[in-house]
């Protein structure tokens, strides 16, 4: 008999799946009744190219952690959970491996989306097709302010701008003397809407600071030298940078070799996603250090996160960073959700009764307890410190570490931000 | 030069600065695990570089001589497209994530110059660049090779009909110009991180510079590279959104008035 191409991917396709089906569980699934003995597929949207393709895999890794931990405890409910991995690239074709993951995959919940610009697009596709999302770190802000506002099956991510507030906090906090502030930011909505709240929030800490200049730069850029110069001749007390990804150790040493540093204080909002990236060398102590929403050497962390650490550094030879903690976060929320609603129903819930049992939902993540608000955006703490040498490692950590919550530096469901950042009492 | 000989528009010379500086990356990586003392790290960054530059042989003998006959169009498309197929390679090699050479850049210390903090390696850079500039006109003008480059460039034809064979000779330019490109992506490396991106953004830049300077001449490149990089630094000190705008429109201008660039020959 001859094998014909497609007869031989059909056998392919057979074999993976018995091998799939086949896999032993290392818990014997419990039979409860009401409960289908099908896995529960559980859609990933991970960015694996370009600048955010490492941010992608720390999502995927701290999902896929989670899965492997689940699925050894007896899945959720006694379901093995599958992970179906699709690609966030451009808005357009992601929208359209969404829509593949709930309309032919049949997933029962999706996770993932990480650039604004791809998930602001996703939002409105979503509440569509009546499965529920949960962002990793998307949101569907136009600037600083909410473009869903009551959504249906759509869960968003911390407002981007939180951390630049938190940064603004927190400058008031350890760099009293300052009186001229410039900002270095992506040229794109980030970078910009950073270094507004900044301002605003850091006016009303400290009402005299003057802010100089915002310098911006295309994401990818790798020669900051004219930037540096520029920042160096403004003679600035205080640089303010938002990068996140691989420019900031770059603008770190180009800033170093010129010896920036040795005259100016900085802060840097977001570089611990980039974190162990920031070499001693050209990482001076002394710097405000934003690492979001999980901090991998928290003092205080949970035995959860150490483990979560330890056993991360050992299979990827890297410290995580914190979109596993986010990603962590949606899948551990989602298997509390269905619990929770199975509890009352004593039956599978469906997937609105899921988007009922999330909102409002808290949760012991990586970096400790995290909730969804009653509008469905994502609540935590935000880690920030002053960095130093004083570690085991060839990169700055931070010391002491500052922790804001969200309900501290994040506009309320609704509000306006520079509204709301006006309103504050000092 | 390459274009001066070989009347090949090189898109991908982006590209061949970022194979450069990843393949620097990897050497000096290699160099630090094998124990090598790491004040020495210029070493394996430059022998990579160099090394390298084999892929302009491979380029040339593979693609590039099929298309001298072609139309310009069609040499920058097949660039063009060696330029996304070299951006994936690199993908696949050394995967999507910036990789640099750590604190390496200023383990050479810093010196002040007129008030300015200045690393040594940089300094090191520009000794280097210089000795190469020097190089390349002692080679064009003092060697048979040089004056063989110079005929070709002149008069193809001529040259052929008094015996140069044009297949070496454009071998030998091409990877030539390769391998002072991935030098070039290789040395700038310890200063920032090798990203796949940075051939696109320094073709971009690059392109300024020649049409400024003029297609095929060297002197028109350095003061092309001049205009555009203290464009840069004053549009961004002032005002930043000026930065690509100023720079294109006195390339726009420079094709309108004086199409050749400023240095380029009377017969292109």
């Amino acid at each position: 008999m001859q094998t014909t191409r497609r007869g031989f991917l059909k056998g392919v396709g057979a074999a993976g799946a018995v091998g799939i089906l086949g896999a032993p569980a290392v818990v014997r699934a419990q039979a409860r009744p009401g409960v289908p003995s099908d896995p529960v597929k559980i859609g990933v949207l991970a960015a694996r190219a370009g600048i955010t393709a490492p941010v992608g895999a720390a999502g995927l890794r701290g999902t896929e952690w989670w899965r492997d931990r689940v699925n050894a405890s007896g899945g959720i409910l006694g379901r093995r959970v599958e992970l179906l991995v699709e690609e966030e690239t451009n808005p357009k074709d992601t929208v359209e491996r969404y829509r593949k993951l709930v309309l032919q995959e049949k997933v029962d919940v999706v996770v993932g989306g990480i650039s604004t610009g791809v998930t602001l697009a996703l939002g409105p596709a979503v509440e569509e097709l009546d499965t529920p999302w949960l962002a990793w770190d998307g949101t569907t802000q136009k600037g600083v302010e909410e473009t869903l506002l009551r959504p249906k099956w759509a869960f968003r991510s911390v407002d981007n701008e939180v951390e630049a507030i938190v940064g603004a906090i927190l400058t008031a906090k350890y760099f009293k003397g300052i009186k001229t502030v410039i900002g270095l930011g992506n040229d794109y909505s980030y970078g910009h809407d950073c270094w507004q709240s900044y301002q605003a929030a850091l006016k009303r800490y400290m009402p005299d600071v003057q802010f100089v200049q915002g310098l911006f730069t295309k994401l990818g850029t790798t020669d900051f030298t004219s930037h540096v110069a520029t920042i160096q001749q403004s003679k600035a007390d205080l640089l303010m940078c938002s990068f996140w990804s691989g420019d900031a150790p770059i603008v770190m040493k180009q800033a170093a070799a010129a010896g920036l540093f040795k005259s100016m204080k900085g802060v840097f909002t977001t570089a611990g996603g980039v974190h162990d990236a920031l070499k001693k060398e050209f990482t001076p102590e002394g710097l405000l250090l934003g690492y979001n929403s999980m901090y991998f050497e928290d003092p205080k962390g949970s035995p959860l996160l150490k483990q979560f650490v330890r056993e991360y550094q050992a299979k990827h030879k890297e410290y995580p960073a914190y979109e596993s903690d986010h990603a962590y976060f949606c899948v551990e929320s989602y298997k509390a959700a269905v619990e929770k609603a199975y509890a009352q129903s004593r039956q599978w819930p469906s997937k609105e009764q899921v988007v009922k049992a999330l909102e409002g939902i808290e949760v012991e993540s990586l970096s400790g307890k995290r909730a969804w608000r009653e509008d469905h955006i994502m609540m935590c703490n935000f880690y920030q410190g002053i960095t130093t040498h004083k570690n085991p490692y060839d990169f700055a950590t931070i010391a002491p570490v500052e922790v804001v919550s969200t309900r501290q530096a994040m506009k309320p469901a609704g509000a306006k931000l520079f509204d709301w950042i006006a309103g504050w009492k000092i | 030069m390459v274009f001066g000989v070989q009347r090949i528009f090189n898109l991908a010379c982006g590209s061949f600065y970022a194979l450069g500086a990843y393949a620097g990356v990897s050497a000096v990586e290699w160099f630090l695990r094998a124990g090598g003392p790491p004040g020495l790290f210029v070493v394996p960054l430059i022998v990579a570089g160099v090394a390298a530059g084999a892929l302009g042989l491979v380029v040339e003998r593979g693609l590039l001589r099929f298309v001298y006959d072609r139309d310009e169009t069609f040499q920058l498309l097949l660039t063009f497209a060696l330029v996304l197929m070299l951006e994936d390679l690199v993908r696949m090699t050394w995967g999507t994530a910036p990789r640099s050479t750590g604190g390496l850049y200023l383990s050479y210390g810093q010196v002040r110059i007129l008030g300015a903090t200045v690393p040594v390696y940089n300094l090191l850079v520009i000794a280097a660049s210089v000795a190469i500039a020097l190089g390349i006109g002692w080679l064009l003008t003092r060697t048979a090779f040089g004056r063989i480059i110079r005929a070709t460039a002149d008069n193809r034809e001529m040259a052929e009909a008094l015996g140069v064979d044009m297949r070496t000779v454009y071998a030998k330019v091409f990877t030539l110009g390769t391998a002072l490109g991935t030098l070039g992506g290789a040395l700038v490396i310890p200063a920032t991180a090798a990203m796949s991106e940075m051939g696109i953004e320094l073709i971009v830049e690059a392109f300024a510079v020649v049409v400024i300077g003029g297609l095929g001449s060297m002197r028109g490149a350095f003061v092309g590279a001049l205009i555009v990089g203290v464009l840069r630094a004053l549009a961004i000190a002032v005002y930043q959104e000026l930065e690509m705008l100023l720079i294109y429109a006195i390339v726009i201008a420079v094709l309108v008035l004086r199409p050749r660039g400023l240095f380029g020959g009377s017969a292109a």
